[in-house]
Formats: structure tokens, sequence, C-alpha cells
């Protein structure tokens, strides 16, 4: 993957008249509240762009799995517009996002076709384009699946969900480097009580700390929702564990009981927290993993969402930067939840509101300001009918009441299944528009 | 290339920093990573092989143009990208700080110290120039002490830009206002690579993750490393 040449091709000669410096290197706490903290280029103001893998649908559109932008900056003409797509050229169960440490790259996987996609964001930030396809993961790892993609520095992990050998859950996380190349993988643990189910990864630097939680194989993930909950043998296939690992070693530390398959993971962003939360999906509950005065780590669970006997399905979460409110979306009910961490240990639900008849992926704004929804889940697990809505959809947040600002409808856009989304920003771009009038006599070109 | 060869040097040559400060490094505070753990000890983990170090043309202080795998092979690298006028408290002063420190700790276990050695290697070649980086690297130049700091800059941006890609060393123009004017800027993340002998980068650090302490265990276990291997 080639990662300056944009820089070589486009950089206009006439930056050279005015004022110009090499400036600082910052120390990077984290993204938009839940990317890696290794990761570059905070996105702190108004973002201008929303990247959203999209799952294709056959029939509509083109069929394939793309990655779809939307215009988010309410100040543009094209506001709430979907301004470019990118398809892959074949369905694949779109699923999540990570960007490079350098916020050039965004890594885009596929549940079942096992491959990769690297979308240049950084060229053209309002048009990415797709550079590279890596097709060798399931061969090179033993993995299915490729779920977290999580910005190590120069090095991409990868959190599988499944394996290529029995399609079920026991699985592990792949290393590659930045330019795509295989360099490692590590197997979930089996032992130390763990069931080697994988799903998500997050990291505390500070702490040298790094938990994993756990989900479902290819065998449930890809199989129609309605017929799997009917089967008690196959919803026993959930995970139910949780691992704190070292991070510089990369070993299991240890494995923590969480029953009901815990998924997203977000780190408490505020300094000298020692604490991270996740939400079990099967189970309805918030659970807290931290660090007590011995500097032992330990997990419980500390709130239900909604009523957990009508499994609301808890399937996203999205802390603020200041560790003080969580908001988690539920599928089935469609509602869109916000907790007050104030207290970490016994989160309070303090409003809801329906967003969507489905809704799955919950963003917001660094300064929590803006908040987004999705949709989809999973292909075979999304509604029917006329509950299978599509969507992006922009919100206001004034710390009481939800507005809505935009609307997408990827079925009427004949896009497909808007799943996991990404923010992106003009002031990331790498290269400027050429202004001919100030190019000098050494310009070159 | 050649555009951008010229591009970057005239990016560089317009900074809004005027002369060259030697030594600057040592007047500013820096911003350390908060390490609230033990690390793993030396040797209980291996370090990956993330890829193969890049190669290219640079110069030493004394303008000697030399392959960068001179500096790269055959020892243990600690190698990071800085430029002299840096100033920024959590850049390449922290850097320069970090190495500054895991020298005194390497040099108080010999046989590790003939094994380690330290390169900085300037992305500012049009006013890093070697005497600059002489001047820059001050009484480490002269390697009097067993353990070499290379202090290394290039010929020209045409001859750098390969070596910033080949490592991944993040470098991004900037626009923003201040004073009501517009300023555009080169700005980079500090990022620091460790280095077996045989030139592979075993470990990257970033500012969040420059722990002077994990960074000394991570070149005594490619120390350990190189020992197991030699005894079989």
């Amino acid at each position: 993957m080639n990662r300056l040449p944009f820089l070589i091709n486009k950089i206009p000669l006439a930056l050279c008249i005015v004022t110009l410096g090499l400036v600082a290197p910052t120390v990077l706490q984290a993204d938009e509240t839940c990317n890696s903290p290794y990761m570059s280029n905070l996105i702190k103001g108004q973002e201008d762009f929303m990247y959203v893998w999209t799952l294709g649908v056959d029939g509509m559109g083109d069929g394939s799995d793309k990655l779809v932008t939307l215009d988010v900056n309410p100040k543009s003409k094209q506001y709430g517009k979907v301004i470019a797509s990118v398809s892959t050229g074949g369905r694949g169960e779109a699923h999540h996002m990570g960007f490079t440490d350098d916020r050039r790259f965004l890594w885009a996987g596929g549940l079942s076709d096992n491959k990769i996609y690297v979308f240049d964001i950084a060229t053209t930030p309002s048009k990415p384009t797709l550079v590279k396809t890596i097709a060798d993961y399931g061969d090179k790892s033993g993995y299915l699946g490729p779920h977290t993609f999580y910005a190590l520095p120069g090095r991409m992990l990868i959190q599988a969900l499944s394996n290529t050998k029995d399609k079920g859950g026991v699985t592990g996380m792949a290393l590659y480097n930045n330019k795509g190349e295989f360099i490692s993988s590590t197997p979930i643990p089996t032992d130390m009580g763990g069931d080697g189910y994988g799903y998500d990864i997050a990291v505390n630097p500070n702490k040298n700390a790094m938990l994993t939680s756990s989900f479902t194989g290819s065998q449930n993930y890809m199989r129609p929702l309605g017929d799997l909950i009917k089967d008690g043998a196959a919803m026993k296939n959930f995970g139910n564990t949780m691992v704190m690992w070292d991070l510089k070693a990369m070993k299991p530390q240890k494995v923590f009981a969480v029953p009901g398959a815990p998924l997203e993971i977000r780190w408490s962003l505020k300094a000298n927290d020692n604490w991270a939360i996740t939400a079990t999906a099967l189970t309805s509950q918030l659970w807290l993993v931290k660090q007590d005065g011995k500097g032992e780590w330990n997990a419980k669970s500390v709130a239900t969402i909604g009523d957990p006997a009508k499994i609301p399905l808890p399937v996203d979460i999205s802390i603020n930067k200041e560790g003080t409110g969580l908001w988690v979306n539920t599928f089935m009910d469609g509602k869109t939840r916000y907790f007050d961490l104030t207290n970490p240990e016994q989160p309070k639900q303090t409003y809801e509101k329906q967003t969507g008849k489905q809704v799955n992926m919950v963003s917001q704004s660094w300064d929590g300001t803006r908040v987004y929804v999705t949709s989809s889940l999973l292909a075979n697990w999304d509604k029917g009918g006329a509950d299978d809505e599509q969507f992006v959809r922009g919100f206001n947040w004034n710390g009481k009441e939800l507005s809505p600002t935009f609307e997408v409808d990827f079925a009427k856009e004949k896009l497909g299944r808007a799943h996991h989304m990404k923010l992106g920003s003009n002031a990331l771009k790498v290269v400027y528009e050429v202004e001919p009038a100030k190019r000098t006599a050494r310009s070159g070109d | 290339m050649i555009r951008y060869a010229m591009i970057l040097g005239c990016l560089l040559l317009a900074s809004a920093a005027s002369a060259h400060q030697a030594e600057k490094h040592a007047d500013v505070a820096v911003v350390k990573a908060k390490m609230d753990f033990v690390p793993p000890l030396a040797g209980s983990y291996t370090l990956q092989r993330i890829m193969p170090a890049p190669d290219g043309m640079v110069m030493d202080t004394q303008g000697k143009a030399r392959a960068l795998s001179t500096f790269t092979r055959g020892h243990i690298t600690l190698l990071g990208f800085i430029y002299t006028t840096c100033v920024d408290p959590s850049g390449c002063p922290l850097a320069y700080e970090v190495f500054n420190s895991l020298k005194a700790k390497i040099l108080a276990t010999p046989d590790m110290a003939a094994r380690v050695q330290l390169v900085s290697l300037s992305f500012d070649p049009l006013r890093d120039t070697p005497d600059v980086m002489k001047q820059y690297g001050g009484s480490h130049v002269k390697n009097r002490d067993g353990l070499p700091w290379y202090f290394l800059t290039t010929r020209s941006p045409k001859e750098l830009l390969p070596l910033v890609e080949g490592f991944g060393q993040d470098v991004r123009a900037s626009v923003s206002k201040k004073d009501g004017r517009v300023v555009r800027e080169l700005s980079h993340v500090l990022k620091v690579f460790l280095l077996d002998k045989a030139s592979t980068v075993r470990e990257i650090y970033s500012s969040s993750f420059l722990m002077p302490q994990m960074v000394m265990n991570d070149i005594e276990t490619l120390f350990l490393e190189e020992q197991a291997a030699a005894r079989k």
C-alpha cells in the first residue's frame, strides 16, 4: 500500500509561499470516543463526512457491499446527502471498520467472504477509493469473520468472530502491518475458564490493558435469526466471557464470566479512570470491568437495559469523552437509550427514544452534541417487511432530547443495509487544491 | 518524486521558525506518557516482526553519504525521526529525552551496550544539515562512551521520502487560521522504531506508548533473543 504518493503528486507548490512549518505531534487519547487511542488526528470539531459500511442486498442497486459517504456538515449544501459510493463488487456480509493509526486508511471487513477492504480516505476524504483487498486472512490465521479493526502503531489488530475449520465461535486475533502483510495470530483462550469466543477489542495504553469480548460463530451469525432462536442447542453457542490481556506480551491474564454475549467495549477516556464498560446482547445488562485498590481487575453487572425478559438486544454503545454518559442502542425495540455514568458502579437510564423500527450502531461526535444511528445488524438478523427499515439518522443532543437532523433512506437510495459508520473530515486531507496563479517556476509540473 | 522533493523542500524552507536552534531540545519540558502498570519482564514475551526497515541514502555528521542500513544492521537499533527545531513537548524533545535516558541505562550493562545503537534521523533535510545535526547531537556525536548515537540527515527531500514512506512515519499537511491568516503546516505524530540486528522493525512506539522502561525491556528482550540464537 502506497502511503505517500498522494503527497508526492499533489501538494501544490503554492504552499511554499505562505506561512508553513513543521508542527507539534501530540499525545492523543482517543478519537470520537470509541477508536483506538493509538490513532492520530482527532476530529474535535464538526465532522464533514460519514463513511457507512453497507451490506449489499440482492436486487437493490448493484447488490454489492459498499462504502457509502454521506455529507454530515450542516453548513454544506449537500448536508444529509449521499456524495460517494464505492462498491466491492461482491456481497460478503459487510460489518465493521477501523482506521489505521495515521487515519489515512479505513479497513473494512466482510464476515462471510472473510476479506478485508482497505479504503484510502486521506487523498480525497469526500470520495474514498478502494486501494487494496486483503484475501489471506483465513489462510494465514485460520480465523473467519474479521470484526474489530483496532489500530496499533504501524499495524492493525483484527479480532475475528469465527474460524475456518468448523465455523464455530472459537476464534482469535490476527495482526497485520499497515502495508497489509500478515504478522501473527493469537487465539482467544480456551483455558483459564475461557470459551475461546471473540468480538471486540479495547486498549488502555496507560495500563497495558487490553480487553476482548465474545459473540458467536459463523454457524450462528449467518443463520436466520428466527430459526436460530428456536434452536436451543445453537443458542448455547454464544460467548460468555471477557478476557483481560497483557497487551505488550499479548498474553491473557484473566478471564471474566460475563454471560450473554458481551459486545462493544468502551474504556472511560477520563484521565486516571481505570474502568471499561460493555453491554451483553442476550442478557441485556451493562457490565463494568474495573481495577480495584490492589490492582486486580474485576467484572460485575451494574445495570439492566430495558426489560431483559423481552430481549431488547443491546447491540452497540457509545461513551462520551468525559466518561459520564453512555448511549445504548437496542435492536428489537428500536430504542436509543442514555445512561448516566457519573457513578459507573450504578449507571442510571435517564432518557430513551425510539429512533427506528430496528437500530444497530450508535456513534457520537467528540463533543457529544451530535448522535448518529444506523439500522442493520446482520443480513439474516434484520427484521422483515415494513420493519426492515434501512437508514442513517442524525440527531442533535442538547442533554435532554434527541432532535432529528437528517435521514438517508438506504433502501430508497438503493444502497443496501447501513451498518457501521466512521467519521471523516476535510481537515484530514493530505492534499490541497492547486492554486495555479501562485505556482512558481520551480513547480516542475 | 522530484516534484514532491521540491515541494517538501519549499515547505521546510518556509517554516515558521527562522533559524536553527541548536539543542533546543534541552530547554523543553517534555510530556511523558503515563505508565500505570508493571511491564512484563524482558524475555518473557516475543516482539513481532512487523516489517523490514527501508533502506536509502543518508548523510552522517561529517556530510558523508552512507546507506541507512549501515546504521540499522548488525545492532539492535532505536530509530526516531526528528527535526532540530521541534519544540513540541510530546514530540522530538520527548524522543531525545527518552533516548538519552535509555543510553545511560543501557551503558550500565556493557554486554548489551555493545549490541545497541541509537539513530536520530531528521526529516527536515534542508535546514538540518550535517553541521546542524552535529550541533544537535552535541557530545553524543563523538561516541566516547561506547554506545553509538548517530545523528543523520538526508541530502534532499527526494532522498528522505522513501525512508519516511517505508517506515510509515506519519507526515500530514494541515490548514489552520492564526491571527486571521491562513497558515499551512506540515505535522507529524511521533513514532520511534525498534529494529533487530537484521534491520527488521520489531516495535513501534507512538507518543502515548513511548515509555522508557517498556522500551528498555524491549531492547533487553531482543538482546536475550540474540543471545539465545547464538547458543543454538
